[in-house]
């Protein structure tokens, strides 16, 4: 592997990286336009539906709203580059500032929910591309399209039945901690993480306990498409001439079993990056669900009130992490995968 | 695959068969269309036992019984009427959503086949686009355009044309590097007519299978966007509300008033998805 990092390959990742910057300044454009081009007045929506045309005509005017939408753009840019996102219409703070406390919420859920979501898919593909034709794979394939066809949210509700109804294994769907209950001092702001650090094992349990649920509910719903195309790629590999050759010299079947699932990873790897960039805002209705006051849950609500720095704050950060995230793939499937070649 | 479809495709593959007909060779296929066709219509066709919109038909959270199939909700109204009645707004709904994302994408996808780089271009724009959470999205349009169906629908076209323009631009491509295409150029047809007449009847194939998975995703984001309050006005009937006003019930127990309307979503998207995956096992082969 230390090969691969020869020049050519340093070289495609510093253009990448130079091509980041330009990159969010597209992402903040489109930001900047899809928020402000759509009608919907937020002086409205802050003072309601009773306020005087003076007090609106005021509140327009604080929030910088009568400015033409050049000088308006240039602001927001200029803000932009030196890192700040503007202030929220509603809560009069730092965007900047709301989504760091609500991300690491979320980043912890995405990234369980991932974990969990290839492992579902592997277990599930894996077993259809063994399988495949015979009563197992048709399972499999039942599953993979059982979990394809059902909103998270109802998965959600059904999990809330049956594991915290009826079988009582999990705690309420009532946030993360449940009512009350005092948090770890915060270093990450990742709940699990900081209980850890702190020591306190009887909140990292409880934490734990209550992740249950949300993760096991996107991850069943996400791990579809990793089912889906781990079979696809798995039982080619199986049919393959090195399969044949692998069984030929007697090596046992796990491991040619193991040897095919490989085949898996850089689709694997690609779906994984663009759910995780997705995941941030796409985990918002479970989170909703479960209290868990995450990013998405937050940018949320503040598009029903059309916050407009909010708005256009989450899709910066959001859209910059993608960015970053997709980085992170090329390079990783480079790395993995010998048979691409840089030219 | 089953020999129903095996047959039905021997039976007509001399002429070029009709996309109905090759669909409904097969029975499980034909279960999943009258299926949504059902759910989509039964509103109108068959009169529904209580009104649909008029809470208070039963006493509040009633379980199933022979008096309320599906059991009612909190406010008494009868689920079993409510779940079709939210039928025969959401399925219209998702597919209005879909024709009008096609009838923006394809084109659009088509023209895109005669441009090599600025098409690219647009697609790399395109992708970024589609790493965007959708049902977030979704609910950004309809919430900076106003709570209302029309919104819903035009949010729906939005986030699915990426997807036409994509497909047909994918599949334009290698066609147009054909020999009839070339054959149509040397003799001096115009773009226009190369795409009509050469291109798009190539595509409509793909263009149906995309169509039932674009729908299948739509019910999930309408339901999506019913959940979370946005493109209903209550009492109005809809499966994402419907399960939004039983959530609380799942804790204490309550199960039917989710249960019902989760599993006509549920059938309806499987039954779409089945639909796609029919149309794409009949083209590739």
């Amino acid at each position: 592997m230390g090969t691969r990092l020869d020049r050519p390959f340093l070289i495609l990742v510093g253009k990448r990286l130079l091509a980041i910057p330009l990159s969010l300044i597209v992402v903040a454009t489109f930001a900047f336009g899809l928020v402000a081009l759509i009608p919907g007045d937020p002086a409205v929506h802050i003072l309601g539906q009773f306020a005087s045309d003076e007090e609106l005509a005021r509140l327009r005017g604080e929030l910088g709203l009568t400015r033409p939408f050049l000088v308006r753009y240039l602001a927001f840019m200029g803000q932009l580059a030196q890192g700040d996102l503007g202030t929220s219409f509603f809560s009069r703070r730092p965007v900047l500032e709301e989504i760091g406390r609500y991300l690491p919420a979320t980043i912890e859920l995405v990234v369980l929910s991932m974990i969990g979501a290839v492992l579902i898919g592997l277990v599930v593909g894996g077993i259809g591309a063994y399988y495949r034709g015979r009563w197992q794979d048709r399972i499999a394939s039942g599953s993979i399209t059982l979990f394809q066809s059902v909103p998270d949210f109802l998965l959600a509700l059904l999990l809330i039945f049956f594991l915290f109804f009826l079988l009582g294994v999990v705690p309420p769907p009532v946030g993360r901690l449940g009512f009350g209950a005092a948090t770890p001092p915060a270093v990450t702001g990742m709940l699990l993480i900081d209980s850890l650090i702190a020591g306190d094992f009887d909140t990292f349990r409880r934490a734990a306990a209550a992740s249950v649920m949300p993760v096991l509910a996107l991850s069943i719903v996400y791990s579809a498409y990793i089912g889906k195309i781990s079979r696809t790629t798995v039982s080619a590999a199986l049919q393959s001439d090195q399969a044949l050759y692998a069984r030929a010299c007697g090596l046992s079947e796990w491991r040619v079993f193991t040897y095919a699932l490989l085949q898996a990873r850089t689709p694997i790897l690609t779906y994984g990056a663009i759910l995780f960039g997705s995941l941030i805002g796409g985990a918002a209705i479970i989170e909703t669900v479960f209290a868990w006051r995450g990013v998405g849950e937050w940018a949320l609500q503040s598009m029903l009130k059309l916050d407009m720095p909010a708005i256009q704050g989450f899709i910066v950060v959001a859209g910059g992490i993608t960015l970053l995230l997709y980085l992170l793939l090329d390079i990783l499937v480079l790395l993995l995968d010998p048979r691409i070649r840089l030219r | 695959m089953s020999a129903g479809v095996q047959n039905a495709g021997m039976q007509v593959s001399a002429v070029q068969p009709s996309w109905i007909r090759r669909l409904l060779g097969a029975p499980l296929i034909l279960a999943a269309f009258v299926l949504v066709v059902v759910l989509a219509t039964a509103h109108w066709i068959v009169p529904l036992p209580y009104n649909p919109i008029m809470p208070g038909a039963g006493s509040s959270l009633q379980p199933p019984s022979l008096e309320h199939w599906f059991g009612t909700d909190r406010f008494g109204f009868d689920l079993f009427s409510r779940t079709l009645a939210a039928g025969s707004r959401d399925i219209p709904l998702a597919l209005a959503g879909t024709l009008l994302s096609a009838a923006i994408g394809v084109p659009l996808g088509l023209l895109s086949v005669t441009r090599g780089r600025a098409g690219e271009l647009i697609m790399r724009g395109l992708d970024a686009f589609q790493a965007f959470p959708l049902v977030v999205l979704a609910v950004a349009i309809v919430a900076l355009t106003g709570n209302r169906l029309e919104n819903v629908v035009l949010a729906i076209a939005i986030i699915n044309v990426p997807r036409f323009m994509r497909l047909v631009r994918a599949q334009g491509l290698s066609i147009r590097e054909s020999r009839f295409v070339e054959a149509a150029r040397t003799y001096g047809a115009s773009w226009m007519r190369i795409l009509s007449y050469h291109i798009l009847p190539n595509v409509t194939g793909v263009i149906i299978a995309q169509s039932s998975l674009t729908a299948a995703h739509s019910i999930v984001v309408i339901a999506a966007l019913s959940f979370l309050g946005i493109g209903i006005s209550p009492p109005q009937a809809s499966w994402g509300a419907m399960i939004q006003s039983g959530a609380q019930n799942m804790a204490t127990g309550q199960w039917w008033v989710v249960l019902f309307p989760g599993l006509a979503v549920l059938l309806t998207v499987a039954s779409l998805n089945a639909l796609a995956e029919a149309a794409d096992r009949r083209l590739a082969q």
